[in-house]
């Protein structure tokens, strides 16, 4: 009996301490699911004195950005020591993981509301647009943003998000105001030692790009013991259209308007892969496979074993941007093996086409944006503010004077060679202690080739800076093509009209409705046609295709490209006043 | 999971062994709860967690039937009726992941079954202690590997450049050039069914080992008199003998067969072969949450759910009739 009822009390005991942790795991839980509101309260509110002075009573903001970036150092580098001592504010930044986009985080922060203060929402902007989650800025920057207005100038109409709804929800910051691009990267890539032992061939068509690939990799079946990859794209996730699918269009002389191209005349949008051109791009693609110049792998691998590959040197072309690749790049730059990397090519299918990289877009670009959640939206209109004086703009872009930069007696800004070197050949180590590059997206800002009151470029790349940035492989390509940088190879900005569009992948599309369904439905089919397509046998090429194309209207593409045209003529009669 | 089911088993185990008398029905039910208050007071928190976890939440299934737009208030809602449901029955994508949902959960139904019990009676004929120890530990370590991880594991395994699958197999002669096994659809499913085998095998199998050791070692040594061999052993007391566990973890596996998750398809899927990996919470998470349709993917994991309901008693009820096991 005794015994049995210790063994009762003991039981009851354990079960009760049970219940409690339990329940203290919950608690804990619940806490933490609501410090992300809580903590973007200002400590003390007595911002509201004054209107246009910068308080800088420590605050700070929690931050979403949908683009990874692996070298954010929690603002404990220099410049983002810099940005806390002069502003008071600290960003608890989280950004997406993985090969980004940040599609899934943002639709379950629509889905639950619980939003961080400040968003880099990219393309799903408008998923918390519909939910109610953003907030309008146009009176804010109008009172606390004079250097917002100063850096937008005559282009404010483009902030506005549609024809329907003015209001202003995200400050475009992914791009420079203004931008003049000093150098090339995008197009197609070849290595620098490839160039060097073929004799700087002629790089204009893809039958030339293909001609030095197979060259090459017959003189040099081998790189460092394992085999040379001629060429290699990466089609993991969305990816597949830096690589694979875009490159369809920007070889047949049509600029980038995402998944759609769009009649500069009559706005009249269609799925760019309906271009009678584009199926010839693919055909040469398949073409490629079949010769074996295509690595097998190209739509199997994932992005961490194709920049592996970009790193150990033995892909010799490659079809992408630089930042796409740069992780794999910067690696053998690391590493001293300047002769793996790689230079830019306007290929063409064929050459009555023109590369459309350099179509100016004017202000059009992914941006941050304010939520409900903010408690003080004034003040964080003000930090952006700062951040896009001038003062915040050479921080963000230049970094600290005379830690990262001096200025000499004329007043040339000139960044200091070892920063210079750490950010050419180690780059992650040297963005995380000097923070430089980091905070781009925090404010707006001039782009490349916008001089300040100073009489400096706002931005650090500019002709001879990039010249010097050049490793000694590159210096030596670009003399064989007798050409200074990579831009010089490239129809540039003033060949092309400024875009009256805009750059349609920005384009806010509904989210409810018929629409994200058919889209999605389409990218499928496009994801698992295209690579189809591409690895099937020559002579089933054309069928394979044809159904594509067929695939797409029956998953209802028609209504979808009628819908897109609708908002395609609204926003040009927003930002031209044309009547459409 | 597996080890709540069998505390389960064994609480019913020992209530089948109380008698119970055979009193008035009103007055009995409160004196027998009056007699085991303890029992009932130590499972209670239990009832509230399953109350709250699982209960609570069927509420947001109501979504299903609105237009449901995040952050409006309840009333705010528009109500659709079933037209979720029957754009969902409607779409054939649906029934791809569906096919390919089935597919999949009945080869590790299969093998998932199969081969830990296989392994847990070998295991358990192993007479090295030491041996065996180490067998034990390393074959259930993969468990506490992420899928993220094993993802990679398998992508670089099977690679055609370097892997080292088909390497041996080239050594080997028995192919002439590298099979592409993630390219190709047909093999998706043997390829994610192996690394389920090899991730889960030695954790599935602790369960079976822990069920061999309840196993009375009189039986063993009445059989030994009686002249049975080791694989005579096997057959007659140890697998007879783990009997009641494989029929509860059987019929509650079956429970599960279309709510396996989606993680391991997600790891492993590439571009080539979605219309072979595409499993319905996939296909929930594609074309419902990513893209805003809220309600649209509530009407996908209703439909999970009640088809596993379903399952689940139906594949009691057999178990009762033909095998006389069952967990209700």
């Amino acid at each position: 009996m005794n015994r049995k009822s210790t063994k009762t009390i003991f039981t009851l005991l354990l079960m009760s301490s049970m219940l409690i942790a339990g329940c203290g795991g919950n608690g804990n839980n619940a806490a933490n699911n609501t410090t992300p509101n809580n903590s973007g309260t200002t400590p003390d509110a007595t911002a509201a004195a004054d209107d246009t002075a910068l308080d800088t009573s420590p605050a700070t903001f929690t931050f979403f950005g949908a683009d990874a970036s692996p070298n954010w150092n929690k603002m404990q580098d220099d410049v983002g020591k810099a940005i806390t001592e002069k502003t008071g504010v600290t960003l608890e930044a989280e950004f997406d993981v993985g090969s980004g986009g940040g599609d899934q985080k943002i639709a379950m922060m629509a889905a639950s509301g619980d939003v961080p203060d400040i968003i880099f929402a990219k393309g799903s902007l408008s998923t918390l647009v519909d939910a109610g989650l953003i907030i309008d800025m146009t009176d804010l920057i109008d009172k606390y943003g004079p250097n917002l207005k100063k850096v937008y100038g005559e282009n404010m109409n483009r902030l506005k998000y549609s024809l329907d709804d003015q209001s202003i929800y995200q400050i475009p910051t992914n791009m420079g105001v203004g931008q003049k691009s000093f150098d090339a990267t995008g197009g197609f890539e070849i290595q620098h030692r490839v160039l060097k032992e073929l004799g700087y061939p002629k790089v204009r068509t893809v039958a030339d790009f293909e001609k030095v690939l197979k060259d090459y990799v017959k003189l040099h079946p081998e790189t460092d013991g394992q085999p040379t990859i001629p060429l290699t794209l990466n089609a993991d996730d969305w990816k597949i259209m830096i690589t694979v699918t875009n490159p369809a269009f920007t070889t047949t002389g049509a600029p980038d308007d995402g998944e759609y191209y769009v009649d500069p005349e009559t706005f009249e949008a269609k799925l760019h892969y309906k271009r009678a051109e584009e199926k010839e791009y693919f055909r040469w693609l398949n073409g490629m496979y079949n010769q074996g110049l295509l690595d097998k792998d190209t739509f199997v691998q994932k992005d961490d074993q194709y920049k592996a590959k970009v790193a150990s040197g033995r892909v010799l072309g490659l079809i992408s941007q630089e930042w796409e690749y740069s992780d794999g790049e910067n690696a053998l730059k690391a590493a001293g093996k300047d002769e793996y990397t790689y230079g830019h090519f306007p290929v063409t299918l064929t050459e009555e086409y023109k590369d459309h990289s350099f179509m100016q877009t004017g202000i059009d670009g992914y941006g941050i944006a304010i939520t409900t959640a903010a408690k003080d939206p004034e003040r964080i209109i003000k930090w952006l503010d700062w951040m896009s004086s001038d003062e915040g703009q050479v921080l963000r872009t230049w970094g600290i004077k005379d830690k990262h930069y001096t200025v000499d007696a004329n007043g040339k800004r000139e960044v200091l060679p070892e920063i210079r070197d750490g950010l050419a050949n180690d780059t992650a180590n040297t963005q995380k202690t000097t923070g430089i590059g980091q905070y781009l997206i925090f404010g707006a800002r001039y782009g490349d080739g916008v001089k300040d009151s100073t009489d400096n470029y706002y931005t650090t790349s500019f002709p001879e800076q990039i010249v010097a940035s050049y490793s000694e492989a590159e210096k030596e390509s670009l003399a064989g093509y007798k050409a200074t940088t990579w831009k010089d190879l490239f129809p540039k900005e003033d060949e092309f009209p400024v875009k009256e569009t805009g750059a349609l992948y920005n384009l806010p599309v509904p989210t409810d409705g018929k629409y994200q369904v058919i889209f999605k439905k389409t990218q499928d089919i496009v994801r698992k046609r295209i690579p189809e397509a591409i690895l099937s046998k020559p002579a089933d090429f054309d069928k394979v295709y044809d159904a594509f194309l067929a695939e797409l209207d029956k998953a209802g593409a028609q209504d979808m490209e009628k819908e897109f045209t609708e908002l395609v003529k609204k926003r040009v009669s927003l930002w031209t006043g044309k009547n459409l | 999971m597996n080890v709540k089911a069998l505390t389960e088993s064994g609480v019913t185990a020992n209530e089948s062994v109380t008698p119970r008398p055979p009193a008035k029905r009103n007055s009995g039910f409160w004196k027998s709860v009056l007699q085991q208050k303890y029992l009932y007071l130590m499972s209670l928190p239990f009832v509230i967690w399953v109350f709250i976890f699982s209960y609570v939440p069927i509420w947001g299934w109501l979504m299903a039937f609105q237009n449901y737009k995040p952050v409006r208030s309840f009333s705010e809602q528009k109500w659709v009726g079933l037209d979720n449901f029957r754009e969902l029955f409607q779409d054939e994508r649906f029934y791809l992941v569906l096919r390919n949902t089935l597919a999949m959960s009945m080869l590790g139904l299969i093998f998932g079954f199969v081969v830990p019990i296989l392994f847990a009676v070998m295991l358990n004929e192993l007479r090295g202690n030491v041996f065996k120890r180490s067998v034990q530990t390393i074959s259930y370590l993969p468990h506490f590997v992420s899928w993220v991880v094993v993802g990679g594991i398998v992508y670089k395994t099977l690679a055609i450049d370097g892997g080292i699958v088909n390497d041996l197999l080239l050594w080997m002669n028995v192919i002439d050039e590298p099979i592409q096994f993630m390219a190709k659809g047909k093999y998706f499913w043997g390829v994610l069914t192996a690394a389920d085998i090899w991730k889960e095998t030695g954790w599935n199998a602790i369960i079976y080992l822990a069920a061999i050791t309840g196993i009375d070692k009189e039986l063993y040594e009445a059989a030994k008199v009686d002249g049975a061999g080791r694989v005579k052993q096997m057959f007659n007391i140890t697998l007879p003998g783990i009997r009641t566990t494989v029929m509860v973890l059987l019929i509650m596996n079956i429970g599960h067969l279309v709510g396996i998750g989606f993680e391991k398809q997600f790891q492993l899927q590439n571009n080539m072969v979605t219309d072979y990996s595409e499993v319905l919470d996939l296909y929930a998470l594609k074309y419902g949450i990513q893209i805003g349709r809220f309600s649209y993917g509530t009407a996908i994991s209703m439909f999970t759910s009640v088809v596993s309901v379903i399952l689940l008693f139906t594949a009691n009820g057999l178990m009762k009739k033909f095998a006389k096991e069952s967990i209700m």
